[in-house]
């Protein structure tokens, strides 16, 4: 128990320096690892970067290459997951629904709806980058109140939130597919919002990203006891000096926002919000002090391994990296259908 | 914080509507420190909603809730948190955490937002866990409990809240007698060690009595009843309450009244119940206790049961009387007598069958087998098997000389209680026997 931090940070770590080697350009492993080390400490380590028998010319392409593309896609794989698992991981809690799921919940679909509107509407360039994630945060409150509304006013169990989202999913994204068809002079790919990409991102956009999530993150942490309490029901949550309806709108508007924002930036991706959560309870308990962060750790974990399967699978096409992880994650949703007894507890009791 | 002596717990006056409906009008009562009050009164009598009321769960209309000096609705949930603890009847089982974690729970109105539990809060736990005997088992998880574990955990929860005022609703829920006795056992030596104070819902009234310092009755929202057992419990509340009889009696080993609740003869025990033939009249010769399972087992059944001859105090006397059966009476330590006789022949005239319970027979009661005997081929009659091992017949021989001729002229020797009401089932069905033996 005690080594599973710095375990889970340091496969963190030895995942994204092993996947610089994965791209449509080959590059050698050691290559690429060399120039992540030495972009990374600032040219203070050797440039053992380019072997002798590679021309000067080249080995600059290649550093180009390795920290100004692959990186920077490595980092958005990173935060994003990170991003998506806190969601997933903070609204399994609250709603005591196992299922629950940026995408499934239709959370990510709405705000890629509100960030695709601003390529149609055609927008200076230069401000997308700060207009996006309002935009993604826009688009995100409605499906964000309707589950809202769903899980406050529905008992019916968590398969019905879950049916809404998906609902709400289906909708979303079909408004978002008419919309980019019937502008062509969209320069953007109608794949890229409905199966995500980690392609074209800059350390700009990263920053970004790794900025929200950090800071709502926190505070997201602040309510993780109170997460813990909802567990035992409104009442005894209450009777223990907890808001339930405080802690359910905070997390909802909380969350809403950090997918928001990894979404203007990565699109639509599934499932890893579902999965990490998961396999962090199975490690550590399910405490969420727990359960939040290192579901954020996992989420990138998640994330950047569909990345780079996204990346190998045909090169030197990349295929979205919503595939990867539907791959993965429609067994194992299909997995916690079936299992009589869900972590989240409310399966069967429901 | 409070005056000794003074109340923890004041409820004055409260009132709570839900909708349209009244739960709780007017209530008032009061918990001092280290008492264990109970809470009782039947299904929907406003028990629950009183607990929920004095936790701040639900909004009042009216009244005041007041915890240490402090009016509850006034205070902030964490404020409150630290004053009242409540424990449901039922608790989801949310997430499978240890028993440690979830005890720890109950440290949350005294945790900061960022801030972890500190020696205080590990203090706390632990001194919870060791009350409910938890603290060597604390790792293992929630779910892997069984009810009663669960209860006592639960009660580990609500104990490391460290509060004045602990409410626990029906923590005998779904609880064997052996641990309903035990968690109760542990509620209020808690109270009285720690000078908490405690207000239990409880459905049964025999363990409110028992364990209970003070008793508060609700029915439909309204107080009708508050003080110590002794003065609370009585046939008559339970009649105007729950709608049933009850006998008082007091338990030898604890001098605590407690209630048997009787059936009543005019009310079918099940509703809907097929009874073999309504209203057909069953005579029972018994005494000395012998009639025991027998009597009520046949009243049960649905027949008209009369009982006879017995002697006033007798044991059998006084279950007849509790079951308002008709009976023929006889002084103590006197044989039948004549006019006892008769009224005896009347109830036997007025039967459609007879059974003889193994009665020990002495002087005293030798004249029910004569009598007995008069009927043999006029009705039919049943005898349970006497006793081997024990001697019956005090009479030298006489009674065991009528037994034999009853048998030899009819009567049917039946094995069990179960045999005689089959038999009875099976004789009275085709309804001949009275009508034939009646001009």
């Amino acid at each position: 128990m005690r080594l599973l931090v710095p375990a889970i940070v340091a496969g963190l770590f030895a995942l994204l320096v092993g996947s610089t080697a994965l791209g449509s350009v080959p590059i050698p492993a050691a290559t690429t690892i060399s120039i992540f080390f030495h972009e990374l400490t600032g040219g203070a380590l050797p440039p053992a970067a380019c072997s002798a028998s590679v021309a000067t010319h080249q080995c600059s392409i290649w550093i180009e290459i390795v920290w100004q593309a692959r990186v920077p896609s490595l980092l958005l794989a990173l935060v994003a997951g990170a991003a998506l698992a806190l969601t997933g991981g903070s609204l399994q809690g609250i709603f005591r629904n196992p299922l629950a799921d940026p995408f499934l919940l239709g959370l990510s679909s709405g705000a890629a709806l509100g960030a695709a509107a601003i390529f149609v509407l055609d927008i200076d360039p230069a401000h997308q980058a700060t207009i996006l994630p309002v935009a993604a945060f826009l688009g995100g409150i409605v499906p964000g109140t309707v589950i809202y509304l769903a899980a406050r006013f529905s008992r019916r169990g968590p398969a019905v939130l879950i049916l809404s989202g998906v609902a709400l999913s289906t909708f979303f994204s079909a408004i978002l597919s008419a919309m980019l068809l019937y502008n062509p002079a969209s320069d953007v790919s109608l794949n890229f919002w409905l199966l995500g990409s980690l392609g074209s991102t800059s350390w700009s956009d990263d920053g970004l990203v790794a900025g929200v999530t950090l800071v709502l993150g926190a505070i997201l942490y602040l309510r993780a006891r109170e997460i813990n309490l909802l567990q035992l029901g409104p009442e005894v949550a209450q009777s223990l000096g907890v808001r339930p309806e405080r802690t359910v709108q905070w997390t909802v508007l909380l969350t809403t926002a950090i997918t928001a924002t990894a979404v203007a930036f990565t699109g639509i991706i599934g499932f890893v919000g579902l999965i990490a959560p998961h396999i962090v309870r199975r490690l550590a308990g399910v405490d969420y002090r727990r359960v939040l962060p290192l579901g954020a750790l996992m989420g990138g974990i998640v994330l950047l391994v569909a990345w780079d399967v996204a990346v190998a699978a045909i090169p030197p096409v990349v295929i979205p990296v919503g595939i990867p992880t539907a791959f993965i994650g429609a067994p194992f949703l299909i997995y916690l259908l079936y299992r009589r007894r869900a972590p989240g507890g409310s399966a069967a009791d429901a | 914080m409070s005056a000794p002596g003074s109340a923890t717990l004041r409820v004055d006056r409260l009132t709570v509507r839900y909708g349209g409906r009244t739960a709780l009008s007017d209530v008032s009562l009061e918990a001092r420190p280290g008492e264990l009050v109970a809470l009782t009164g039947p299904n929907g009598s406003g028990k629950s909603t009183l607990l929920r009321a004095v936790m701040g769960l639900i909004e009042p209309q009216g009244g005041a809730v007041v915890v240490e000096g402090a009016n509850v609705p006034d205070l902030e949930l964490v404020e409150r948190a630290r004053r009242v603890a409540w424990a449901p009847q039922e608790e989801p089982v949310g997430e499978n955490v240890s028993i440690l974690e979830y005890v720890r729970y109950g440290r949350h109105p005294y945790l900061a937002p960022f801030a972890n539990e500190g020696p205080a809060d590990h203090a706390a736990v632990e001194r919870a866990l060791r009350r409910v005997d938890f603290w060597e088992e604390r790792g293992r998880g929630i779910a892997e409990l069984s009810g009663g574990e669960r209860q006592r955990v639960r009660l580990a929860r609500v104990l490391a809240q460290e509060t004045p005022l602990l409410l626990l609703d029906e923590p005998t829920a779904f609880l064997d007698i052996g641990h309903q006795l035990d968690a109760l056992e542990r509620v209020r030596s808690i109270a009285r060690d720690e000078r908490r104070s405690a207000v239990v819902a409880l459905h049964d009234l025999n363990l409110a009595a028992r364990f209970a310092d003070r008793i508060v009755v609700l029915s439909h929202g309204r107080c009708v009843a508050a003080g110590t057992p002794e003065e609370v419990l009585s046939p008559e509340l339970l009649a105007d309450v729950w709608g049933i009889v009850a006998d008082l009696r007091r338990d030898p080993a604890t001098g605590l009244p407690y209630l048997v609740p009787v059936l009543p003869m005019d009310r079918p025990p099940l509703a809907g119940a097929a009874r073999p033939r309504p209203m057909a009249r069953v005579h029972v010769i018994a005494g000395g206790g012998s009639g025991a399972e027998l009597i009520p087992r046949l009243a049960r059944e649905g027949f008209e049961v009369s009982v006879g001859a017995v002697h006033l105090f007798d044991s059998d006397a006084e279950l007849g009387e509790r079951l308002g059966v008709a009976m023929a009476t006889e002084t103590p330590f006197t044989a039948i007598s004549p006019p006892v006789a008769e009224h005896l022949r009347s109830l036997l005239e007025a039967c459609d069958a007879i059974v003889v319970a193994p009665v020990p027979t002495g002087s005293g009661n030798l004249a029910n087998w004569s009598i007995v005997a008069e009927w043999a081929g006029r009705r039919p009659i049943a005898l349970l098997p006497m006793p081997r091992d024990l001697p019956w017949d005090f009479t030298g021989g006489a009674a065991a000389r009528l037994r034999e001729g009853i048998l030899r002229s009819g009567g049917e020797e039946l094995p069990g209680v179960e045999d005689v009401v089959r038999w009875l089932r099976i004789r009275l069905a085709d309804g001949a026997t009275r009508t034939a033996s009646r001009p």
